[in-house]
């Protein structure tokens, strides 16, 4: 029998274009909008449905105690908003805020990383432990370090700072000390998670690597730099991405701490703008505060996903 | 001692420190629940005394009894995590297996949703709710509860439904299977780990919630986080009441994290990875 | 059955953007035929299968079926079996509801579905492990789940994407002879996909041979063996591959290394041409072409000899005790109906 020469039609223009593709894909198209719909209405209608409100609202003023005030003003909130004092207190108090955290975080939840990776024994009790902080309410961890851990004698903070010689402080009067205590607050409940998210990069870490640096006669101290470091870069940056913007909208933890106080010490943007519409209920401003932040969180993500591409 | 004794014996003390500072404030809070309100003020703070439960009795049973903040928690709580449960385990599934156009922007829009600081949406949403009536309702809470827990919840699950091969899926299709039996009995059982984590995470945060259930909360709807502060004011602060409130605050969290505690961890390292997630 | 598993592609062609995954590919294959789409990574076969089997829609071309288009029916409607090169089992199922599910699907009444899954397993010999989990089995025991799957629905046509690869090397031949038999019991169409041209030889009736989106040929293993196409196909078929070596045709004759060979081709003129030598056609001989042994690779009844004649590297197989030395010179020569001759420039035969 023959072999069948076969000669290849080429790009054949005479046979019959295939719909078949088409119609598959209109069907898969079909069925993953009828997938999302719900999810995305839902979406839409509470965040972008809300945010567009926001920026409507913030060209108004709206005082619920003077409501003879309200109208249509335009721009002029946010011309406001550029030459109020408070304004740009509470910002530097955000970033402030927000970059000392953040950093101690990462610092610290590193070094812990790195001492238990070492550990044979007792990492269990490490992973119980950490993963308290990270599931309590922001509320009540404030609740909890302004009454027992912090309150005057018989808070303990206090109580190890009297015994350690400096004295009772206030803790959460004193607008330096109160900046530093919610910091310390903030930083003790998320450390955890910078700790676990980075043990999980170190462990995940190739082991042959490591050995051989030791055969090419590297330090402890360079492996850490030179090798491990590089390694973690991806995650340490999600952590940093991750923790700055939990950080920057932090609201519990600072309002049933201090409220903002003492005066305006600890007043994040976001507490201003709350402030502003709940508690003097000038909603207008408060509004045109709130997009302000998020202006600022979208410049300040865009350079942390900006750093994260430039590998 | 050596160096290298003395170097672990230095290692071990910094993480007995550490475990220590993380571990203390609770079990401080659930020691002060157990005093009077005098042993709590006491100096030097006493950790050896004779417990009661008298706060717990008093916040429970009492007159400012805070069951009816605990039922409402649970309600909040659990309404939103299946009304997200239900909107996420498909959308996720379209997200990540599906192909059509617009899917980058889908993603990415779910992603930005996650930017948006809670206090930009709380203030028209309460504009919006007060002009219905649906201030101090548990439908307009829960609503609004789905704006943080529905980005994270769809984020989290895309990562688990993205680990199917897809050839179990063509599988299933020539077996005959229609694409909605295909992903009921061959998909969502194999990512109901996944799922497992999400509902964790989605009643945590809901349960965990505050500044949205502090401005929209009233006399019918307000969660326990809320209701400490019924037990602060100017005047005075009923030290072991609160404590008592904090622990049952913190009760169910720490429960489920304690249980749930490998899979929180590595929903939480997943998360990382492929970025988002709230908390 | 619903019919007997006829296939015809008629000029399908498929294209991603501005790259043609299949150029126009045409074949048929006979009711009952174990055939095989053989060829590299990349040349289309896998496409083929998929279109095939209705997962992917061709960009233009007919697909029949028994003489039916099915080019737009869906792959649930074409009545076939697909085996997966993963296998695709469903982990969280045990090996009976595996095997019952297209049953499932198809509403088959409870009462005749168990029966025919005992039936699937015990034609592949895993009815003992009706209960375990596919993750509890070995990758052979899997293997045959998957099979069962597929033999369950006794669909007309039966489709393989290279199934045997992900076995180790001494399953894979045990697995290879029972998938045949197998085939033959059922006397179902059977589509098989590979890149193993060993596994194709030995287990196809004919095979089509595919080449960067083309077929370039289609027959039974001895044919394409014998007569090879392209030099492409030369190079792939047997082990070890053909001999290719660049020559020039003289009337008849090839010049290979300074010395004539005769060729079965009679046309006059001369051209230069690609010579194709199979290591099992040579022959050492008086007087042929000159060579020298560089290396022997003894395999016990067999030795290959890496010869370099005049630069080039040429095998041969030696198979009758007189195995050379390292570092002799030999005379080879070749009979002219196993001189093969190829177009350099379109790398067909000529």
């Amino acid at each position: 029998m023959a072999t069948t020469a076969v000669t290849s039609a080429g790009i054949a223009s005479e046979a019959p274009r295939s719909d078949f593709g088409r119609v598959l894909a209109q069907r898969e198209r079909r069925f993953a909008a009828a997938l999302l719909a719900p999810a995305f209405l839902a979406l839409l209608a509470t965040t972008t449905f809300p945010l567009l409100f926001l920026i409507y609202t913030s060209a108004f003023r709206m005082d619920l105690a003077m409501p003879f005030t309200n109208g249509f003003v335009g721009s002029e909130n946010y011309q406001m908003l550029l030459s109020d004092e408070r304004f740009w207190t509470s910002l530097l108090v955000s970033l402030v805020y927000t970059g000392s955290t953040v950093a101690l975080q990462v610092i610290i939840g590193l070094a812990l990383a790195l001492l238990v990776m070492d550990m044979k024994r007792g990492q269990g009790w490490f992973r119980v432990i950490a993963i308290l902080p990270v599931v309590l309410s922001p509320a009540v961890v404030g609740m909890i370090w302004r009454t027992f851990m912090l309150a005057p004698e018989f808070g303990i903070v206090d109580f190890l700072a009297i015994n350690a010689g400096l004295g009772s402080k206030n803790w959460l009067g004193d607008p330096t000390l109160a900046m530093v205590s919610v910091i310390a607050i903030h930083t003790w409940q998320w450390t955890p998670f910078a700790f676990m998210v980075l043990l999980a990069s170190l462990a995940s870490l190739p082991e042959d690597i490591y050995e051989a640096a030791r055969l090419d006669r590297a330090s402890a101290w360079q492996s850490f730099r030179r090798i491990t470091l590089p390694l973690l870069r991806p995650a340490i940056v999600m952590v940093i991405i991750m923790r700055t913007m939990v950080a920057l909208t932090a609201f519990a933890a600072i309002f049933t701490v201090t409220a903002g106080g003492p005066g305006t010490a600890t007043e994040i943007l976001n507490l201003y703008a709350y402030r502003k519409s709940f508690t003097e209920l000038s909603i207008g401003y408060g509004s045109a505060l709130a997009v302000a932040l998020l202006i600022v969180t979208i410049i300040i993500s865009g350079m942390l996903f900006a750093m994260r591409r430039a590998k | 001692m050596t160096a290298k004794r003395l170097r672990i014996f230095a290692l071990l003390a910094i993480s007995m420190v550490f475990l220590l500072a993380w571990a203390f404030p609770i079990i401080w809070s659930v020691l002060n629940s157990l005093k009077t309100d005098s042993d709590v003020l006491a100096y030097p703070p006493k950790l050896v005394f004779a417990p009661t439960l008298e706060a717990y009795r008093d916040v429970l049973f009492g007159s400012g009894s805070i069951l009816p903040n605990l039922l409402s928690s649970v309600i909040i709580s659990v309404g939103t995590t299946i009304l997200t449960m239900l909107m996420a385990v498909p959308a996720a599934y379209a997200l990540a297996r599906l192909r059509f156009r617009g899917k980058k922007f889908a993603g990415f829009y779910v992603l930005a949703t996650q930017m948006l600081p809670p206090v930009g949406i709380i203030i028209p949403y309460f504009l919006m709710l007060r002009n219905i009536g649906w201030i101090d309702t548990y439908q307009g809470i829960i609503l609004i509860y789905l704006s943080f827990s529905l980005p994270f919840a769809i984020w989290l699950l895309v990562s688990y439904f993205e680990d199917i091969p897809f050839e179990m899926e063509e599988a299933a299709y020539l077996d005959g299977a229609s694409r909605l039996k295909t992903l009921w009995r061959i998909i969502i059982p194999q990512v109901r780990g996944g799922i497992a984590v999400t509902v964790v995470f989605v009643f945590l945060n809901a349960w965990n919630e505050f500044l949205f259930a502090v401005v929209l909360s009233g006399n019918t709807v307000r969660p326990v986080t809320v209701a400490m502060f019924n037990f602060v004011s100017v005047e005075q602060t009923l030290w072991a009441k609160l404590a008592a409130v904090s622990v049952l605050a913190m009760l169910p969290v720490v429960v489920l994290g304690v249980v749930a505690q490998k899979h929180i961890v590595k929903g939480l390292t997943v998360g990382a990875v492929k970025g988002g997630g709230r908390r | 059955m619903s019919g007997q598993g006829q296939v015809s592609f008629r000029n399908i062609v498929k294209m991603h953007g501005e790259f043609a995954a299949l150029k126009g590919v045409n074949f048929d294959i006979r009711p009952g035929e174990f055939f095989a789409l053989l060829g590299p990574s990349g040349s289309g076969k896998s496409t083929t299968l998929r279109i095939l089997a209705g997962l992917d829609a061709p960009t233009a071309g007919r697909v029949l079926i028994d003489d039916k288009d099915v080019t737009s029916t869906d792959a649930r409607d074409r009545d076939i079996a697909m085996v997966f090169q993963s296998y695709a089992l469903y982990p969280h199922m045990t090996v009976a509801e595996n095997i019952a599910f297209p049953l499932e699907m198809a509403k088959l009444p409870k009462a005749e579905i168990a029966p025919a899954v005992k039936d699937a397993a015990r034609k592949v010999k895993i009815d003992h492990l009706l209960d375990r989990k596919p993750g509890q089995l070995s990758g052979g025991q899997q293997q045959r789940c998957a099979l069962a799957r597929a033999i369950v629905r006794k669909a007309r046509l039966f489709l393989l994407d290279e199934p045997l690869s992900n076995l180790d090397a001494k399953l894979r031949l045990e697995t290879r002879a029972e998938l045949k038999k197998l085939q033959r019991s059922l006397g179902v169409t059977a589509v098989y996909v590979t890149h193993d041209q060993e596994e194709a030889m030995t287990l196809a009736d004919r095979m089509a041979v595919f080449m960067s989106g083309e077929i370039q040929q289609v027959g039974t293993p001895a044919e394409v063996f014998a007569r090879p196409n392209s030099i492409d196909i030369g190079g792939f078929i047997g082990n070890p591959p053909m001999n290719l070596i660049p020559a020039r045709y003289v009337d008849g004759d090839v010049i290979v290394a300074g010395h004539r060979l005769k060729t079965t081709a009679a046309t006059a003129g001369e051209r230069d041409v690609v010579v194709g030598l199979r290591p099992g056609a040579l022959r050492m001989t008086e007087g042929g072409v000159g060579a020298r042994v560089d290396l022997i690779e003894d395999l016990g009844d067999t030795a290959v000899l890496d010869l370099d004649c005049a630069g080039t590297m040429i095998r041969m197989r030696v198979s009758d005790g007189n195995i050379p030395g390292e570092g002799d010179t030999i005379s080879i020569t070749a009979r002219p109906q196993d001189i093969h001759l190829f177009d350099p420039a379109t790398r067909m035969r000529l």
